[in-house]
Order: structure tokens, then C-alpha cells, then sequence
């Protein structure tokens, strides 16, 4: 019956969607308030709609419904009732109906949040919104049901994908979604403006907080993600490279330009059209990165052809949102430029001004996109053609995404620091020469001081010297000349520091992991930088739904035990996968991470151990962006209401 | 019938979030009638239609039915054998049938009381006897002592009983005697049905067993533990 009622709900919220989206277009084209206040009711019930479909499915899961297709496929009775819950939106289905929700709450938090602007612009806002969510619910409906059911159904499920009875997999879905979903609020309001044509300062405003909320969830969504892989995946990558990694990192940067045009066209009234392309084009690449990871084109591009109709539905979708956009672009966008022009005062500005250097990190941004768009795409095409297949891996990205990051990396410690309009840059090359100085000096030193020079770690620790002093360095002189230091650039603070702490993480890691893998008996003893690994046996423990051989490491020190490291090798009974269950000690100056590997002849096992310098602090500063992107959020947010 | 119930009130609330801000207004009296209309017949009809096409309303009466179905099945065949047997008590079959269908019904104290009439009734049957053990086993939460007895007299009739093997197996497994529940537990394995439900729950045991040999063993050879890794994200 519940599982009934959840499909009844999710049939009402694709009415309540398509009519919040012709309701709220055709209210604010035809000036029908009744229409607009209709499409309002509208969110607010598709919404409780959507809860009520995703409930009946995590219900579903709860109660062991194997009767339910979704169910059945994704869950086990051994399953532990977290993962159980989780296991709702592990499916394709349900990770689709997950992003459904989530947009159905940005959507009413647009309702509750807006009342001070325009009733006709939310009405246009409300309604791409509803449209988008229209689309995702017939997708849902018509070509990945999560409410199938099977008759009579099986006594006991598939069991859940085992690396994905994780708790960074609880969380890692529905912030990344957050982000995606929270980038179709500016995607929208830029609909809504190149349909009006009204687009200045007083948008941007609006637009620049939900877009750094949207911002810090995709943040955090991508730091929990590369964590999760780091001590789930066995082998203690961050960042693979990996085509489901590319997906998240390419709206991540379309984003953060967004962010910084956003600022421009807030302040100046400049860079307007350049900003509305950017919202157009983080959400389309949101939508295409959902599409890659959840089509199962990444396994087998021929996967896609197997299921003709999703297949053909996401092509299509894909299609009309961003060719529409872009069409709509085209048309519109000179109109949008010369409604602005005429009402702006100010929005020229010199090559040597703030508004220059964002615009030249923005490209930047969006050239490094181009070459992991290009390098995550490209191998699909040429396979979907038969036209053979390549491999595109990190050699490529490091040769060509680094490089491209460096000028913006160094742009981003000189860009608070220009003024407006237009700056003297001998003046600001004056002051800034010392903290480059001092960077160059701790690019040099700070390797030595490592034991051996790697261009790694001197070119992160540089970078990350300059960012961190001239970011703060810019902050003191700002404090100095104003007087206080708004919440937007306390926000900016936190997150190019952060970033730079990430970068010095990164710098130092690569330069100076070390591994070793060692075939140990009980009692044997490696050692491996600095430390001890004494080897203490491997025994069977039996888990809910796996059992584990279970290997004991006593980690020493100079002679003294530290710490006791328990990897595992889980086999889990359901779906007879293995898989890894790394022992990390996290450390402010780096990790030690241990992978039990295969059991040798004579009793021995093989096992893998990492000296990992640095490495949390990548996490740490991701962490310290997102707070940034918070604290701007809040300032953002403070400064429409005053002036609304 | 409740579905259909449940469906117009669902229905009726979302029609609630539509038609309140649409009659709150007073300014509109034109064309509101014809849109308050429209959507009464539509999203009722629209909802009803793509539930049908897409729904698989049907599966709630199969439920209802098979699940009727069973619990009348056991009912009636408890109530039916304990009939039979009143005319005719010696009849060793009817005891054991009724037995077991006394534990599926979890009615513990009977099914001892069946049971122990049919082991009297036929001491030669080796299922007899351990399927009894089984239910003092089950009434007394243990295998030790009399079970255990009535188990190896089973085995001792006949060395292939299933149910005798997999209580030796258990029994041995609690003791921590691994290897001899290893013994048991292999043999039954070979006499049942691979991939039945019962035949994976047995190997995971010999699983665990094994491990436990090793364990007990310090470190012995378990070579076959782990076939290569996968290292790929699962996104």
C-alpha cells in the first residue's frame, strides 16, 4: 500500500510541477497575479509531494519491501538498517528522486526568501524551477521508476553495492546534490532576467547568496566524496581523475567563476552578459554531470543504448535545457546589455583594475574546464562512434589542468588588493613584492627542510605562501583603511586561505608520500618513514552482513607503541564482492594508512603501508572554504535585506 | 478499495495548495470558475489515469490474497491433523507433521509433546528423533544434554539425516569444538541442493567455522580468502 501511495504521490507531483511551471511563465508574461500566487501553492504542494514519494520509498526500504523492485535490487535483509536507509537513494532511481526533493526545497526556500523582489521575477524564477522539476519527475516516472514491483517477490534482496555502506556515502550524495540542484536557483533567475530583459546590479544581488550557498554544499559534497575515496577505495588516492570525480569538479568551477563575475556585476553593473552565461552554464553542467555518473555511461558508453528510452529522454532533456538556454542567450542577451547599459551609471574599468583580473581568473577557470570537459568527454564520443578507445588518466590532467590553475592561483593573491575601476599598479606591485619575496624564500626552504627538493612541494608551499599572505596582508590593509571588515570579506578570507591550505596539502603529499608493500607473518616488523609497523596476525570477524578478515598492526615510534591499526578485508555474503577496509591514524602532519592485501603461502599476508605527510590538510582546507562561502552567504544575504 | 480511498484524499490536499490562494483572491472573479473547473476534472483524471498505466494497483489484492491464503493454509492444516490424529493416535506421520508445523507456529510446548509421541511411535526413525531434539532444543534455548543424546542415537540410525547433522554441527560449533562442527556441517552440504536458501546459510557457518580453526591455529593458510580487488568509484 505505501509503496502505492508513494507512486500516487510522486503522479500529483509531476501536475503540481508542470503547473508551478506554465502557471508561474504564463502568470508573469500575462500579469495575472491569481496565476503567480497559484503557481506559489503550487512549490509548497509539489514539495510535500515529493517528501511524500521519497519517504514511501525509504519506508520501503525500512520494512524490507522486496517486493518492491528498487528494493529488492538495492537492500538485504542483512543489510544494517542505516544502510537501509541510505540504500534509498543508492539506486539510480533514487538518487533521482533525491535531487527531485532538493530541488522542490531550494524551490520554496526561493518562495520564502523572495518576498521583497519583484512578484512577476519569482513568478518566472518559480516557474524555469518548476519545468526543470517537471522534467526530472517524468524522467522518473516514465523511464526509472523507483516503485516497480515485483509479484510474488523474492525472499531476500541483492544487497547494497558494499563500497557503498559507508557513512561519507550517507552524506555524500545529497550535499554534492545540494550543489548541483542549488545552481539551478541562479540558473533561473538568469532564465527569468533574459526573458524581461531586466538585468543589473540589483539581480546580481539577488542571485550572489543563493549562488554561494550552492557553492559550499557542492564544496563540501566534493571534499566528503574525495575523503570517502581516500579511505574507502583501498589505496589512499584523493583525486583520481576519474570521470565521476570530472563531473562534480566541472560545475565546481563553473561556479566559482560564477561567484567572482557575480561580485563584478553586483558592485559595477559590469560583466553582465558574461555572468548570465555562467549561470546558464553551472547548472548545465550540473545537469551533465548527473547524466554522466547516473546513465551508466562512465561503465560502458553502450550502456546508454541499452536502455533506449532513458537514454534518448536524458539526450533529449540535456538538449533542450542547454541548447534552450543558449538559444535564449543568443536572442536575448543584447537586449539584457542594452537595458543595462542605459540604466547603469558605472561598468568601465581598466585593464588594471579589480574587475580585470577577476575577468582574467574567470577565463582561466573556464579554459582549465575546457581541458577536463575535453578530456572527460572525448573518449566517451570517440567510443560511442567505435572509433576506438582511449584512455584519458591523470598525466594528461596534471600536464594540462595544473598549469592552467597556476596564473589563476597567483591572480587570486592580487586581485583583492586592486582597486575598482581602475588601480596604479606600481603601487601595488610595491606592496605585494615582499610577500612574494617571502613565498619564494619558503618555496625554497621548506623543501630543504623536507630532507629532499621536489618542484611539488616548492611550487605548492610558494603559491600557498603568496595566497595566504597577500590574502591576509589585503585583509589587514582593508581593516586599516575602512575602519571593519564586512562579512563578505571575512568570507573571502577564510576561502582562499583555505584553498591555499588544501594546495599546501596537496603540494606536500605528492612530493612526499611514501609506500611500501611488505609480506609480513605474525610478529614480523617493517618500518616505513620513521615508523614501526609490528604485524600481530589476521583473524575472522564476523560482520552484519560480511566477514572480515581482520589484520592487527601495532604502529611504533622510536621504539614506542602508538597506536594499533585494524584493517580488514571484507567479503560481503550477498554479493560476494570484496573489498578493503583501510587503517588510517590521522595526523596533523600526515597519516599513516594501512591496506590488508592478499593472504600469502605459509600464513604470511601482504600488506600495503602509506606515510602520508600532509594529507588531511587538503580536507581541512576545503572545510575552511566552505565556511567562507557561508560567512559570504550571510553577508550577502544581511546586505539585501538592508537594501531591500 | 482503501487505495482508491487514500489516492482522492491525497488528491483532494493537492487540489488544497492550487484552488486556496486562487479563491482567497477576490479580485479575479472572472475566469476563475472556468480554471477552478478545469482543474477539479483534470488532476483527478490525469492522476487516476497514470496510476493505472503506470501503477501496479492489482498487487495489492494479490498480497492480500496469498497472504490469507497462507495463514488459513497453516490453520487449517494444524486443525485438520490434530482431528486426524484423534481418531488415530499411533500414527508416527501425522506426529511429525504436526510437530513441525507446531514450531512454525512457534507453539513450542505442543510441538515437544507431538514430537516426543512420534519419536515413541517410531524409534527407528532417525528423523523422528532429531527433529524432537530439535524441539526440546528450542523449548530449553539449548543443545546440551538430552538433545544432544537424541542426536547422536539419530545419527547413529542413519549418518545421512539432515537435521541431525546440522543440530551435531551447531552443537559442536557451541562447544568450540570447530573442527568437529566443521565435520558435520561439510557432510550436510554435500546432501543438499546448492544455491538452496538453506545450503548458503550452512556454508556461511562452515565459513565462519573455518575461520575459527584458524584463529584457534594461529595462523594457518587461507589462500582462497580473497579473489583481486576492484579499484574503482561507484558513483
Amino acid at each position: 500500500m505505501i509503496p502505492e501511495l508513494g507512486h500516487v504521490a510522486l503522479i500529483i507531483a509531476l501536475q503540481l510541477a508542470l503547473l508551478q511551471g506554465i502557471l508561474g511563465l504564463a502568470g508573469a508574461s500575462r500579469a495575472k497575479a491569481v496565476w503567480m500566487a497559484m503557481a506559489r501553492g503550487a512549490v509548497a504542494g509539489q514539495l510535500l509531494f515529493v517528501v511524500l514519494g521519497f519517504l514511501a520509498l525509504i519506508w520501503s526500504f525500512l520494512v524490507n519491501d522486496f517486493s518492491v523492485m528498487n528494493v529488492a535490487d538495492h537492500s538485504s535483509r542483512h543489510l544494517p538498517i542505516e544502510y537501509r536507509f541510505t540504500a534509498a537513494w543508492g539506486s539510480h532511481e533514487g538518487s533521482f528522486l533525491l535531487w527531485t526533493t532538493l530541488m522542490g526545497g531550494w524551490t520554496l526556500a526561493v518562495v520564502l526568501f523572495s518576498r521583497s523582489l519583484p512578484a512577476d521575477l519569482v513568478a518566472r524564477v518559480i516557474g524555469v524551477m518548476g519545468l526543470l522539476s517537471s522534467c526530472f519527475l517524468a524522467f522518473i516516472l516514465f523511464t526509472s521508476n523507483p516503485f516497480m514491483r515485483l509479484q510474488p517477490p523474492p525472499a531476500n534482496g541483492r544487497d547494497l553495492n558494499p563500497l557503498l555502506q559507508d557513512p561519507g556515502m550517507i552524506f555524500h550524495p545529497p550535499l554534492l546534490y545540494m550543489g548541483y540542484v542549488g545552481f539551478s536557483v541562479a540558473f533561473a533567475f538568469a532564465i527569468a532576467a533574459l526573458i524581461s530583459g531586466r538585468l543589473d546590479a540589483v539581480w546580481a544581488r539577488w542571485v550572489r547568496p543563493w549562488t554561494l550557498v550552492a557553492w559550499s554544499f557542492l564544496t563540501l559534497g566534493v571534499t566528503v566524496g574525495s575523503l570517502w575515496a581516500y579511505y574507502e577505495l583501498g589505496w589512499g588516492g584523493w583525486w583520481f581523475w576519474d570521470p565521476a570525480e570530472n563531473a562534480s569538479l566541472m560545475p565546481w568551477l563553473a561556479g566559482t567563476a560564477l561567484l567572482h563575475s557575480l561580485v563584478v556585476t553586483e558592485r559595477r553593473g559590469a560583466l553582465r552578459v558574461w555572468t548570465v552565461f555562467l549561470s546558464l552554464g553551472a547548472f548545465s553542467l550540473s545537469l551533465l554531470g548527473t547524466f554522466l555518473v547516473r546513465s551508466g555511461v562512465l561503465s560502458s558508453v553502450h550502456s546508454f543504448a541499452q536502455d533506449p528510452l532513458r537514454g534518448l529522454f536524458i539526450l533529449i532533456f540535456l538538449a533542450i535545457v542547454i541548447g534552450g538556454s543558449l538559444v535564449l542567450f543568443a536572442r536575448r542577451a543584447n537586449a539584457v546589455k542594452i537595458a543595462g547599459d542605459l540604466a547603469r551609471t558605472t561598468g568601465d574599468f581598466k585593464p588594471t583594475s579589480r574587475e580585470t583580473a577577476i575577468l582574467a581568473g574567470n577565463v582561466l577557470l573556464l579554459a582549465a574546464l575546457a581541458t577536463v570537459l575535453l578530456g572527460t568527454l572525448y573518449p566517451l564520443v570517440l567510443d560511442a562512434f567505435d572509433l576506438g578507445k582511449v584512455s584519458v588518466g591523470a598525466p594528461y590532467f596534471n600536464a594540462v589542468f595544473v598549469p592552467m590553475m597556476v596564473p589563476v592561483l597567483l591572480l587570486l593573491g592580487i586581485a583583492p588588493r586592486l582597486r575598482w575601476r581602475e588601480s596604479k599598479i606600481g603601487a601595488v606591485l610595491r606592496v605585494v613584492r615582499w610577500h612574494a619575496l617571502a613565498a619564494l624564500v619558503l618555496a625554497v626552504a621548506v623543501p630543504f627542510a623536507f630532507g629532499e627538493f621536489r618542484w611539488q612541494a616548492a611550487l605548492g608551499v610558494g603559491l600557498a605562501a603568496w595566497m595566504i599572505l597577500a590574502t591576509l596582508g589585503g585583509l589587514i590593509a582593508r581593516r586599516r583603511e575602512a575602519g571593519f571588515l564586512s562579512l563578505g570579506m571575512i568570507g573571502m578570507g577564510f576561502a582562499h586561505v583555505g584553498l591555499a591550505i588544501g594546495i599546501i596539502g596537496i603540494g606536500l603529499v605528492s612530493a612526499y608520500q611514501s609506500e611500501s608493500t611488505v609480506s609480513m607473518r605474525k610478529g614480523d616488523k617493517a618500518t616505513l618513514g620513521g615508523y614501526e609497523f609490528v604485524f600481530q596476525g589476521a583473524a575472522e570477524v564476523p560482520g552484519p552482513n560480511y566477514s572480515a578478515m581482520r589484520g592487527t598492526l601495532e604502529l611504533g615510534r622510536d621504539g614506542e607503541a602508538i597506536a594499533l591499526l585494524l584493517p580488514e578485508k571484507r567479503i560481503y555474503v550477498a554479493s560476494r564482492t570484496t573489498l578493503t577496509e583501510a587503517a588510517i591514524r590521522y595526523g596533523f602532519v600526515g597519516d599513516v594508512y594501512v591496506a590488508l592485501g592478499e593472504p600469502l603461502p605459509g600464513g604470511a599476508w601482504s600488506l600495503q603501508l602509506y606515510i602520508k605527510p600532509f594529507v588531511s590538510w587538503l580536507w581541512a582546507g576545503a572545510l575552511l572554504m566552505v565556511c567562507g562561502g557561508l560567512l559570504a552567504a550571510l553577508g550577502a544575504r544581511k546586505q539585501t535585506e538592508m537594501k531591500a | 478499495m482503501s487505495l482508491w480511498l487514500a489516492v482522492g484524499a491525497l488528491v483532494v490536499v493537492a487540489l488544497l495548495f492550487l484552488l486556496t490562494p486562487l479563491w482567497r483572491d477576490k479580485s479575479a472573479l472572472s475566469g476563475r470558475h472556468w480554471l477552478t473547473l478545469g482543474l477539479l476534472g483534470v488532476l483527478p483524471a490525469v492522476t487516476v489515469a497514470l496510476y493505472l498505466y503506470l501503477g501496479a494497483p492489482a498487487i495489492l489484492q494479490e498480497q492480500a490474497l496469498t497472504q490469507a491464503h497462507s495463514a488459513y493454509d497453516t490453520d487449517a492444516m494444524v486443525k485438520a491433523l490434530e482431528g486426524k490424529l484423534k481418531a488415530k493416535p499411533d500414527d508416527a506421520e501425522g506426529w511429525y507433521a504436526l510437530g513441525r508445523a507446531y514450531i512454525a507456529l512457534q507453539r513450542l510446548d505442543d510441538a515437544e509433546q507431538a514430537l516426543a509421541k512420534a519419536a515413541k511411535l517410531a524409534p527407528k526413525e532417525a528423523r523422528m528423533l532429531s527433529q524432537y531434539a530439535e524441539a526440546i532444543a528450542l523449548k530449553a534455548g539449548s543443545l546440551e544434554g538430552r538433545p544432544l543424546e537424541i542426536v547422536m542415537q539419530a545419527l547413529e540410525l542413519d549418518y545421512e539425516d539432515e537435521k541431525a547433522l546440522e543440530l551435531a554441527g551447531l552443537a559442536a560449533y557451541q562447544q568450540q569444538k570447530w573442527a568437529e562442527s566443521l565435520h558435520f556441517w561439510r557432510r550436510l552440504m554435500k546432501k543438499l541442493p546448492k544455491n538452496s536458501e538453506f545450503y548458503e546459510e550452512i556454508e556461511r557457518a562452515v565459513k565462519i567455522a573455518e575461520g575459527k580453526v584458524v584463529e584457534a591455529s594461529g595462523l594457518g593458510e587461507r589462500a582462497k580468502l580473497a579473489p583481486p580487488e576492484k579499484k574503482q568509484a561507484p558513483h
